[in-house]
């Protein structure tokens, strides 16, 4: 019997005979979370910023590839059961892990608890903004969001340091998200792997990071580094 | 002659789970090599406060004093470890000491982790091996394997890596990062893995592995120096196989 374990509980007695656990469903549900945030929504972020990187291009360029992700066929259902439903999940999922847990930073701060507590902070900005970059760039724009729109949003001063929180939050939870993958699946168990998965996960964040605020120069500098691909 | 050297001891004491915790100073008299044990023993040989106020004497528990037995763990000035091994001139005075917080109390620094020994049955840590008939002796088991098994089981059930994890909390039913170790250890050994099913079957029921967050606390305060991060991402890709495959062989 899992007993509770504040210093106020009752002291249970000592059982002789005690049952094996068996799994529950909190195992599956947990696995799911945990799976959901590389596939589909890493996996998400890795198209958004690849389609987005064609700002470095050009605005044609850009606008061609918006309007073809705007018509693929079976547009909602498609978003819904790819990216809206697994993000959702994964976001009420991971506030009701974070419910579980009692940070302990002050008593203890080592680094894998800075991890443990920025990963639920980051995980919350990052549902704060996506929450609202979606009503912008999707609803207000009726899903026909071009580049214009994105140079409008990005020049007042608020909403552009909203991205770049946005975005490093984002870049900061997907790789010390893929760091927990590699624990929380046994990819990487001895402590040589180990390092070298937090080597691989920092390296992808940081990559995120970089390229998410290029894409971010570009729209704000007329920056297309690229250009000379299209002429 | 020089006044003799004392020590300031700050101590959480609660005559019961249900009474009203308060703080006590005691002032100790200074011995070279002193460890906290040392303190308590003083105190209770003459349980009067640094103002002069007598008082019980503080209940603790101890038995080893070499960090083999697990009994005396305690949150030291704000971090859980083993009293015995925590010395007194590598500590900042006042020296504050609590009773761990994630067990029900007992009495002062006294509390009751018999849950630890509950979850460890509830995981199937042991190995199996009575019967009506001998068995005969086990399988050999290769040095290699041995060392790593002989790391795992230096585990005290001192309960520090419980204490020191975010994921053991009223909120949680995690049973903590020694009984995973133990999953491990028994899964390892040649009898015992042939129930290793039934181990991994219990540790992804309630308060298993699922929980573990790498909040990672658990493998710097372990005294004994338990590779449990490793031991919880070996039992995780265990369960996680077993969860998989397990149907198709049992
Ligand atoms: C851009 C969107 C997001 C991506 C790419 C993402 C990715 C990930 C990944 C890869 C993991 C590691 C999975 C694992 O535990 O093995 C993870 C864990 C987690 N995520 Fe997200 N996530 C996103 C959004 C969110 C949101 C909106 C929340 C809500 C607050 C959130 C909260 C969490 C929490 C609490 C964990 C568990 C960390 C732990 O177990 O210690 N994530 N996420
Ligand atoms: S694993 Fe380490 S910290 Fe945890 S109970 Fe065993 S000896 Fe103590
Ligand atoms: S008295 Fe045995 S571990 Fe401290």
């Amino acid at each position: 019997m899992p007993g509770k374990t504040a210093a106020t509980a009752e002291i249970q007695p000592e059982a002789a005979v005690v049952p094996a656990a068996v799994p529950d469903r909190s195992y599956i549900w947990d696995k799911i979370h945990s799976l959901t945030g590389i596939v589909p929504i890493g996996a998400f972020l890795l198209e958004h910023f690849w389609s987005n990187s064609y700002a470095l291009v050009s605005v044609d360029r850009y606008n061609q590839q918006s309007f073809d992700l705007q018509t693929i066929p079976w547009r909602v259902p498609v978003e819904a059961l790819l990216i809206w439903i697994p993000l959702l999940y994964h976001g009420f999922y991971g506030i009701f892990i974070w419910s579980k847990g009692k940070a302990n930073l002050s008593r203890y701060s080592y680094g894998a608890n800075w991890m443990y507590v920025m990963q639920r902070w980051t995980g919350l900005i990052a549902f704060v903004f996506i929450g609202w970059h979606v009503y912008v760039e999707r609803f207000i724009t009726q899903g026909r969001s071009n580049y214009f729109d994105v140079v409008t949003t990005l020049s007042n001063p608020l909403y552009l340091t909203f991205y770049v929180i946005g975005i490093l939050a984002v870049s900061f939870h997907f790789g010390n998200g893929l760091w927990q993958f590699s624990n929380k699946w046994g990819l990487a168990v001895g402590a040589r792997a180990q390092r070298k998965a937090a080597w691989v996960a920092g390296a992808i964040g940081v990559l995120f990071a970089v390229v998410g605020l290029l894409i971010v120069c570009s729209f704000v500098f007329h920056w297309q580094p690229f250009q000379f691909y299209a002429q | 002659m020089a006044e003799a050297k004392t020590i300031l001891v700050r101590i959480k004491r609660q005559a019961g789970p249900r009474e009203t915790p308060r703080w006590e100073e005691f002032s100790v008299r200074w011995r070279p090599n002193m460890n906290v044990i040392a303190c308590l023993i003083d105190i209770a040989e003459n349980p009067v406060t640094s103002d002069g106020q007598k008082t019980t004497p503080v209940s603790y528990e101890a038995n080893c004093l070499e960090e083999v037995c697990g009994a005396c763990a305690m949150v030291i000035n704000g971090r859980s470890r083993q009293a015995c091994s925590a010395l007194v001139d590598h500590l900042e005075q006042p020296i504050r000491l609590e009773p761990m917080t994630k067990f029900p109390l007992v009495r002062d620094l006294v509390v009751d982790r018999s849950r630890m020994f509950n979850d460890a049955k509830r995981m199937r840590c042991w190995v199996p091996i009575d019967g009506t008939y001998a068995i005969g002796p086990g399988p050999r088991i290769a040095p290699e394997r041995q060392e790593v098994a002989y790391a795992l089981s230096r585990c005290i059930f001192c309960g520090n890596c419980l204490e020191v994890c975010p994921k053991v909390n009223e909120h949680s039913d995690f049973v903590g990062a020694a009984i995973v170790n133990q999953v491990r250890l028994f899964n390892m050994h040649p009898t015992g893995a042939m129930h290793a099913h039934e181990r991994l079957r219990a540790v992804r029921g309630p308060g298993g592995i699922q929980e573990c967050d790498n909040a990672q606390n658990c493998v710097k305060a372990c005294p004994k120096g338990i590779p449990l991060t490793e031991s919880n991402n070996d039992v995780n890709r265990q369960a996680l196989l077993d969860s998989i495959f397990g149907w198709i062989f049992h």
